[in-house]
């Protein structure tokens, strides 16, 4: 399945030519889970990632589903 | 370790060894205990009895990165309440190594008289007559003051909102480049400043006599390796030198508790125009700084340096908050005019959280429409010129609310909210509603709760709970001077034990874990004293009640946390 997906903070700084307005047209297999979008974007728990889908933080284990736009950040902690 | 008294009915200035119920507190812990001791807990916040109190850290003017933090205390003429409002800039690390302890303002100068204070490397302080400086705004002031005592010195100061004695006006301080841009912006004690007589205090930065350190090798090794931990933390040793605070914006937005167009809306249609990520690309596009110092000892640079398109100076630091205040709340999504907004703030000397709230409150009452730039940049030249209108807006929301008879007015105790909707981050609002301060996202913010998914932001369920623990660790922390960014490192497995270690060293005490959340209750307590005594109850720590019925969008919730929960957040023992 094809999942748009929007990146954050400095993670579009990996993807030369990434356009924020378009974000990434990613393809994940049918009931991949979010963990598996982060590791088909090479997106690590160092890099504080996390996800959300319609206006709500998800977990690593919630499955995506097709058409869904998604959201990668940063952990922020507040300023 | 020295208090500076000044009277400022007698205009003397005299300088005492810290008395011994005094010692070993530092920044906000100071400033609060002091004014529960000796400040009439009912007194009128702008008379002779309030006292203005300036304390850096008890780690300010040491070693230690990130600790230019300054707290500055007095009962508030926004809230009622004691007050605490955290700068940073360069003061709090100047005091630090003059040996200075706190400057404790009392009196009022003779009515029409302005003086400046005057603290040279030696830690002489002296008042000065500065009737030739009444009404100038904070960046000609500050030129001036360092042109004539010289580069080297930090200024705190107001402008004419402080003047006017307007319940908004902060109080602002200068950063490593000499600029007024750093505030200590909430709960109106620039106005305590006006009241007080005192348009400026000008610090000599080349102080040599830093309070003795008791174990200098412990202090050193244990600076290092809290140094390493905030260096080594992705937010505040990547992310914050990219985006500055700035970078919130598309979070908060993204989880809908960004309060747009007056607290009506979570998600703010124009967000990606005014997130930090496309600040940093017109900041960049534009030849500004994308991340600078702007703190003494400052490693994170959270930081940035806006320019308009010629590449000319605007503002220094644009911030997540007001980029809120002055731009989701009034429904601006423009970034040149946000920070025009922000730099006139700094210049007037206003918090731009209250007074971005305000105008937003006044164009919810139809004043003028959401999304009209040049009429908040007017709104703001009013404030400057003292106009009726100007110091309706500057005084606050709630004074604009009154105003105007318009109901949604989001403050509590009369100081606005900040850049997360208590409907949309229920947390949040339990912190507005029983800070001792108001509404204040510093006393105790879970948005990296609600970020990092371990709490659920929607749910009544563990938000007092996590409120309470954030509120004491914050209280703790603001004793330190440590910058809060910084204060991630205290996640690191070797931060929190590397703080307790520094503060023993520092201090020749043999404090264990336990005593740093005890500091923290400790500062908590003589806060809620103080506003009980003034007259505050339970019934004071509620949110407006609009959050209790209006369903905010897009998840269409209310604050739902009860009454007896918030009540229940104090019960320590």
């Amino acid at each position: 399945m094809k999942i748009r997906v929007k990146l954050f903070g400095t993670l579009p700084q990996r993807y030369p030519g990434y356009d924020p307005s378009q974000g990434l047209e990613v393809e994940i297999p049918d009931g991949a889970k979010v963990k598996d979008l982060l590791a088909r974007l090479e997106i690590f728990a160092s890099d504080g990632g996390l996800v959300a889908v319609d206006n709500l933080v998800v977990q690593h284990d919630d499955a995506l589903k097709e058409g869904v736009s998604v959201r990668i950040f940063q952990h922020m902690f507040g300023g | 370790m020295q208090f500076i008294r000044v009277n400022m009915s007698e205009q003397t200035v005299k300088v005492e060894d810290v008395p011994q119920d005094y010692v070993g507190l530092g920044g906000r812990g100071l400033t609060s205990i002091m004014i529960n001791n000796e400040v009439p807990s009912r007194c009128d916040p702008l008379g002779s009895e309030n006292k203005l109190i300036f304390a850096p850290g008890l780690l300010s003017g040491t070693s230690l990165v990130n600790t230019s933090r300054i707290s500055i205390g007095a009962k508030s003429p926004l809230t009622g309440t004691i007050k605490e409002s955290n700068a940073g800039g360069t003061v709090a690390a100047a005091l630090g190594k003059l040996g200075i302890t706190a400057i404790i303002v009392d009196g009022l100068a003779p009515q029409g008289k302005l003086f400046n204070l005057i603290i040279d490397q030696n830690g002489n302080a002296a008042l000065q007559a500065a009737d030739d400086f009444k009404g100038m705004r904070t960046y000609a002031l500050v030129e001036r003051l360092l042109q004539d005592h010289g580069e080297k010195n930090g200024v705190l100061c107001i402008g004419p909102a402080g003047e006017y004695q307007l319940a908004s006006a902060s109080i602002q301080t200068s950063d490593v480049d000499g600029r007024p841009c750093r505030a200590a912006g909430r709960g109106g004690l620039g106005a305590v400043m006006g009241a007080k007589g005192i348009k400026a205090i000008v610090i000599s930065q080349q102080g040599k006599s830093p309070d003795a350190i008791a174990d200098p090798e412990s202090f050193k090794e244990s600076a290092k390796v809290f140094a390493k931990a905030v260096k080594n933390h992705p937010f505040s040793g990547q992310m914050l030198g990219a985006l500055g605070t700035a970078g919130l914006v598309s979070a908060v937005n993204s989880i809908g508790a960004f309060p747009s167009y007056n607290a009506t809306k979570g998600v703010f249609e124009g967000w990606e125009k005014i997130s930090g990520e496309a600040l940093a690309e017109t900041i960049q596009k534009r030849g500004g700084q994308t991340t600078h110092l702007g703190c003494s000892q400052c490693i994170i640079r959270c930081s940035n340096v806006f320019v308009d398109k010629g590449g000319k100076y605007v503002t220094a630091s644009l911030e997540y908050e007001t980029i809120w205040s002055m731009g989701g709340m009034p429904g601006i999504d423009d970034l040149d005019v946000i920070a025009r907004l922000d730099f006139l703030c700094d210049d007037i000397g206003i918090d731009t959280m209250n007074t971005g709230v305000a105008i937003g409150v006044a164009m919810d009452a139809g004043y003028k429409e959401f999304g009209d730039g040049p009429a908040a940049i007017e709104m703001m030249e009013e404030i400057a010129k003292g106009t009726e209108i100007g110091k309706v807006i500057g005084n606050g929301p709630a004074a604009v609310g009154k105003h105007f008879n318009h109901h949604r007015v989001p403050v509590v105790k009369g100081q606005s909210i900040a850049a997360y909707d208590p409907r949309g981050m229920q947390g949040n609002g339990v912190t507005y509603a029983t800070s001792p301060m108001g509404a204040d996202h510093t006393a105790g913010n879970l948005v990296g709760a609600y970020l990092g998914g371990v709490l659920n932001p929607l749910e009544a369920e563990g938000q007092v709970k996590a409120s309470r623990e954030a509120q004491i660790a914050m209280a703790s922390l603001d004793c330190t001077g440590l910058c809060m960014l910084a204060g991630v490192a205290l996640k690191a497995p070797n931060g929190s034990e590397a703080l307790l270690k520094m503060i023993n060293a520092k201090l020749g005490t043999q404090l264990n874990a336990g005593d740093i959340p005890a500091l923290g209750i400790r500062v908590l307590k003589a806060e809620l004293e103080f506003n009980r005594n003034a007259g505050f109850t339970n019934k004071d720590d509620r949110l407006a009640k609009f959050f209790y019925e209006e369903p905010l969008p897009p998840h269409n919730k209310v604050f739902v946390v009860t009454d007896e929960d918030l009540d229940s957040i104090f019960d320590f023992e």
